[in-house]
């Protein structure tokens, strides 16, 4: 199968569970993002290039499935993508810290950067207690994911590569 | 989609990555703004998402109801207790309310007030999906245009307000709560002698709270207070709670302050919603309510007010 129809469906299915079952159990509203380790583990595995690319279309699905604020979505999964992608020869794949440490590295990241573009858009809040606030739980919930979904992402990996 | 040519020389790479990144910014600002939107694809991916939301979501209510029951059982006797002395305070208030509702409708009838209640037409609706995004709070419910429904309409839960369509596609629709940052609602006090009004906007701070904003220093508003939609701007019926005042602070500017209102709606489970497809104004003769005891005074002035209107 072509690894293009692959990686998308595994976008597709990580933004429907994302959407509902991840969102489903909730801390204060705050959920998993499935999406950002899907794209650190992808773009680990896959280098800079492609972990734009696979960024930029998490991030549009995940903007157009919440209808809002198109783009702030698509530009930090983008960089993140592209920052873990240039990490590719220098890592290695297979040690169990790597999602998790890359993992809570690219939540804090994510959360900086859609804060300061609402920040940018004009919306007034304090920035250090919200990080706070939605970053913990966020951290929490996303570094459980870590490690199980790099493994995944790992196996359809060399999958594609046979 | 995903393959990015190889070798050609890494400088046009870079070229093509900062135009790409630029292309996002300007999007991003640029659609914030309104000036433009991508309706289409928005639709497209609604539409197509729905059918394996609305699955994914009866397996997770499943996996829910099994836990929640779990915990109900293990809880019952200290509930049954507190639902007991809940039903005695209960009929207290009922009795009251019966005794006001008929002055009411007997002080109606002498002013010759025109405006009454009003009365809903609602379509029930299941929620299928949240928002994936952690920044915004939207939820997607399984009705849609061919059901009646068209944007700005309220949503309600038998608690309160829940929030207003913003886009419809065939047989579903996105709605935004009022948790939303970009939620604005119309709200005022609901004690008689207060009916302060302001806007109940998301709380940036906190994502299950909301802000009641631009309320003037002097205001009366107290811990406590129940807040209602104001009806303002169209959009809400008036009379539908919003939430309790838990906590009033002053705004940085200096004449204005704030309160902060834990929403009537319990959104961390919201499984069903209605949607009010139409609101108007009673009709000629109010239903009359099943007599509670012997209170021939109310009947008599029920018949009253059906025949004057």
């Amino acid at each position: 199968m072509k690894p293009s129809i692959v990686w998308s469906a595994v976008l597709i299915i990580s933004l429907i569970l994302q959407s509902t079952v991840l969102a489903e159990i909730n801390y204060n509203g705050i959920h998993a993002d499935l999406l950002l380790t899907v794209v650190v583990s992808s773009s680990l595995l896959l280098g800079k290039e492609h972990g734009v690319v696979i960024g930029f279309f998490a991030g549009l699905l995940q903007d157009l499935a919440s209808g809002t604020f198109v783009g702030m979505n698509i530009l930090a999964k983008m960089l993140i993508g592209y920052v873990f992608g240039m990490a590719e020869k220098k890592v290695f794949k297979e040690h169990f810290l790597l999602p998790i440490i890359s993992v809570a590295i690219a939540t804090i990241g994510n959360s900086f950067i859609t804060a300061i573009i609402m920040l940018l858009l004009g919306y007034r809040f304090d920035l250090l207690n919200n990080m706070i606030y939605m970053m913990i739980p966020l951290l929490v919930y996303n570094l459980i994911l870590a490690f199980p979904i790099h493994k995944l992402i790992y196996r359809i990996h060399t999958l594609l590569k046979e | 989609m995903s393959r990015v040519r190889r070798e050609p020389s890494s400088n046009k790479k870079i070229y093509v990555l900062v135009a790409a990144f630029t292309l996002v910014i300007i999007l991003i600002f640029g659609a914030a703004k309104g000036k433009y939107q991508l309706p289409l694809s928005e639709k497209v991916t609604m539409t197509m998402l729905a059918p394996f939301q609305g699955i994914m979501n009866s397996v997770s209510n499943g996996i829910r109801q099994g836990t929640t029951a779990i915990w109900e059982i293990a809880t019952v006797y200290q509930q049954n207790k507190m639902l007991k002395s809940e039903v005695a305070q209960l009929r207290e208030i009922q009795l009251n309310t019966t005794e006001i509702t008929a002055e009411n409708d007997r002080l109606r009838h002498i002013l010759d007030y025109k405006q009454s209640a009003l009365q809903f037409d609602l379509v029930a609706a299941k929620v299928i999906a949240r928002d994936p995004s952690n920044w915004t709070s939207t939820i997607v419910i399984n009705r849609g245009a061919d059901d009646g429904i068209t944007k700005d309409m309220a949503v309600v839960t038998p608690e309160g307000l829940v929030g207003n369509v913003i886009s419809v596609v065939k047989n579903s629709a996105r709605v935004q709560l009022i948790l939303d940052r970009r939620s604005s609602v119309g709200g005022l006090v609901q004690r008689p002698e207060s009916r302060v009004a302001g806007i109940i906007a998301g709380d940036n701070n906190n994502k299950m709270m909301v802000r009641m904003v631009n309320i003037p220093r002097d205001a009366d508003i107290v811990e406590g207070d129940q807040i209602v939609t104001s009806g303002f701007g169209g959009i809400y019926p008036k009379g539908i709670s919003l939430g309790e005042v838990v906590n009033i602070a002053n705004d940085d500017g200096g004449l204005l302050k704030y309160a902060v209102l834990k929403p009537s709606v319990d959104f961390q489970r919201l499984e069903e919603v209605s949607v009010i497809v139409k609101s108007r104004e009673a009709p000629p003769t109010p239903i009359t309510q099943p007599p509670v005891g012997s209170t021939d005074d109310k009947t008599a002035v029920n018949k009253n007010t059906g025949g004057s209107k």
